[in-house]
């Protein structure tokens, strides 16, 4: 029971961010279309940005050395997370979405992934290169007294209770006219200009509102680890989430959030405890993503819009008649 | 013809793909309120003349003004927010969306698409989606898409999809319309009925339009002025009767079709 409980907990956690993930990347991808080969790079952007605002100041005596180091509590540090992930999505979708055709966007989302990835792991000065930041004590243990096991246990509840702003600002996006007029640019783009809508300017919303979710979940993962380093922002985290949101069904947040259970939590623990048959470190990854990209390949084959794809949005009218009393809305999910 | 004000400018405009000139040295004008049409064989420039009043290319020489504003070098959805819409020759109906969302999208200044209101005041997307809603049955109606409204639109066959681009057209509620082959694929009875949409859109909202047209009939039934392209070049301007009696359009264009429909 000790030890279950916490292991449990732990799960909890990471599936809770895993889903904030899936959702951001809905946004971006599920909504509006928008290839972002690098959502990573936002993950890492909210994490770094939250780990240099909770933490205390770098010193270069100790060999750590960071930018910030503002020790301010840690809401704070994990808006200032969320908000500069966003204007690094505003960014990097200028660059990528900006008169550039959509085959053309993912890999300048990942080129630019590439050259932060660089950037960032080989210019200590920024966020300690590639030792990472390190040392943030968990937020709210100690004024609570939590000893390691309580803090797990709150940071369930604080995970818990972002994820579920996070759905609703996923939910309301896609419920809202806006979201609407983003899957019309998915399907689209050309046919959404002559409706007069401004198709860059949305798909940077979207790039921007999932990028804000990437730095979210980047934060609460700061937050509760404690430490972030370029080892933990690979390229290969990235399909990670996408094979969440492929699998679950993109569009639909209730399949992002089965996909990341399936992809996050399920193989990512069955392989956690792959007996060390060999001394080779990366048996355990490499195994865990060809588990992920097995199951991909077999969704695309059998299931391609997802487990659960997205809802079809029926509207009714009874009696069926001009002049009849207002138009109700319903929303039945697709069989 | 009365002398009424051109909404639409075209002047010696061109377009070359690559050495190819598409459109060579056009012009002409539009009236307010007219339903005039654009002819000429497969080739001669027309679709291409579209594109680039609709603002999907840039125009490469000579300038187009709509409602008094020059629009040669204006991104597409900033000359659809003066009121000018284009429909496609191929139907680009949103696949993935039901036909009813494929009418709501159209409608301008939806407040809902802000993401402030989208995430702070989802009601008032919601209200007036309830209004474009009620709006978008009329117009289902209309069309007869109402039984279709919870259908992909991708589901839709290649008729139906011309009515739904219409239907959505009519949702955006422009000024002007600019419609590439409306009719191509759509039943002799539906487009008896939809020669009477166009001409009450006219009569009742006053939009002007202009039709790329094949079927010379309903040219002829609905049409104020012609203008007839060919090898990128307007040939010729006026009213489908004295047309068919000018000797270079029969020979570049309507011989054949011309021949046929006297015999007939
Ligand atoms: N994107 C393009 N690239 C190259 N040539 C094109 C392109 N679009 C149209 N054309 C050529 O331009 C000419 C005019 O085409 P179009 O405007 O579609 O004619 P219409 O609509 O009158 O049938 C044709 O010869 C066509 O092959
Ligand atoms: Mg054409």
């Amino acid at each position: 029971m000790d030890l279950i409980l916490p292991y449990l907990a732990t799960l909890v956690v990471f599936f809770f961010i895993y889903n904030i993930f899936t959702w951001g990347l809905n946004i971006q991808f599920g909504y509006a279309g928008v290839l972002d080969f690098t959502f990573i790079t936002f993950v890492a952007c909210g994490a770094y940005f939250a780990g240099v605002f909770a933490l205390g100041p770098g010193s270069q005596q100790n060999g750590f050395e960071w930018i910030l180091g503002l020790n301010l509590p840690f809401p704070i540090a994990l808006l200032a997370g969320a908000l500069a992930a966003g204007v690094l999505g505003i960014l990097i979708g200028l660059i990528a979405i900006n008169r550039l055709r959509s085959d053309y966007m993912a890999i300048v989302t990942l080129a630019t992934g590439t050259v932060i990835y660089g950037l960032v792991s080989n210019f200590t000065p920024l966020f300690d290169g590639f030792d990472g930041l390190a040392g943030l004590s968990p937020p709210f243990a100690q004024a609570l007294g939590l000893n390691s096991n309580q803090f797990t246990y709150l940071w369930v509840v604080v995970s818990g209770v972002v994820m579920v702003i996070c759905w609703f600002i996923a939910q309301r996006i896609l419920t809202s006219p806006l979201g609407r007029t983003m899957r019309a640019i998915r399907e689209d783009q050309d046919a959404a200009e002559t409706f007069g809508k401004d198709t860059i300017r949305v798909r940077l919303i979207a790039m921007s509102m999932g990028a804000v979710l990437a730095g979210v979940g980047g934060a609460l993962l700061m937050g509760f680890i404690g430490a972030f380093s370029p080892a933990g922002w690979t390229s290969g985290e990235t399909f990670v989430v996408w094979a969440a949101l492929i699998v679950g069904g993109r569009g639909n947040n209730w399949g992002a959030v089965v996909g990341s259970f399936v992809v996050a939590v399920l193989i990512n623990e069955a392989t956690r405890y792959i007996p060390p048959v060999t001394a080779d470190p990366t048996l355990i990854p490499t195994v865990r993503n060809m588990l992920i990209g097995a199951t991909l390949i077999l969704v695309l084959w059998v299931r391609p819009q997802g487990i659960i794809p997205e809802t079809r949005r029926r509207f009714f009218q009874l009696p069926l008649r001009p002049g009849s009393p207002p138009v109700q809305e319903a929303e039945s999910a697709r069989g | 013809m009365p002398a009424a004000e051109a909404i639409l400018t075209v002047s010696h405009v061109s377009h070359s793909f690559g050495g190819f000139r598409a459109v060579d040295d056009c012009s002409f004008e539009i009236a307010a309120g007219s339903i005039s049409a654009l002819i000429g064989p497969n080739g001669a420039g027309k679709s291409t003349l579209v594109g680039l009043i609709g603002g999907a290319m840039r125009t490469q020489t000579g300038s187009i003004h709509f409602a008094g504003r020059n629009i040669s070098r204006m991104s597409a959805f900033k000359v659809a927010r003066l009121g000018l819409l284009r429909t496609y020759q191929v139907s680009r109906e949103f696949a993935g969306l039901t036909v009813m969302e494929n009418l709501l999208v159209p409608p301008p200044n939806q407040r809902g698409e802000s993401l402030f209101n989208a995430l702070f005041r989802p009601s008032l997307g919601r209200v007036q989606d309830r209004e474009l809603a009620d709006r978008a049955f009329e117009v289902l109606e209309t069309f007869g898409l109402l039984a279709l409204r919870d259908e992909y639109a991708g589901n839709l066959s290649g008729g139906e999809k011309r009515l739904l681009e219409l239907a959505r057209a009519v949702m955006a509620e422009p000024k002007f319309m600019l419609l590439d082959e409306p009719m191509a694929g759509i039943n002799p009875a539906l487009i008896a009925r939809l020669d009477g949409h166009i001409r009450r859109l006219r009569d009742d909202h006053g939009i002007t339009f202009l039709l790329v047209e094949h079927n010379l009939d309903v040219v002829e039934r609905i049409c104020d002025r012609v203008v007839v392209m060919a090898f990128g070049r307007t040939l010729a301007e006026g009213q489908m009767s004295e047309l068919r009696e000018n000797p270079e359009v029969v020979r570049a264009y309507l011989g054949g079709g011309l021949d046929e429909r006297a015999a007939g």
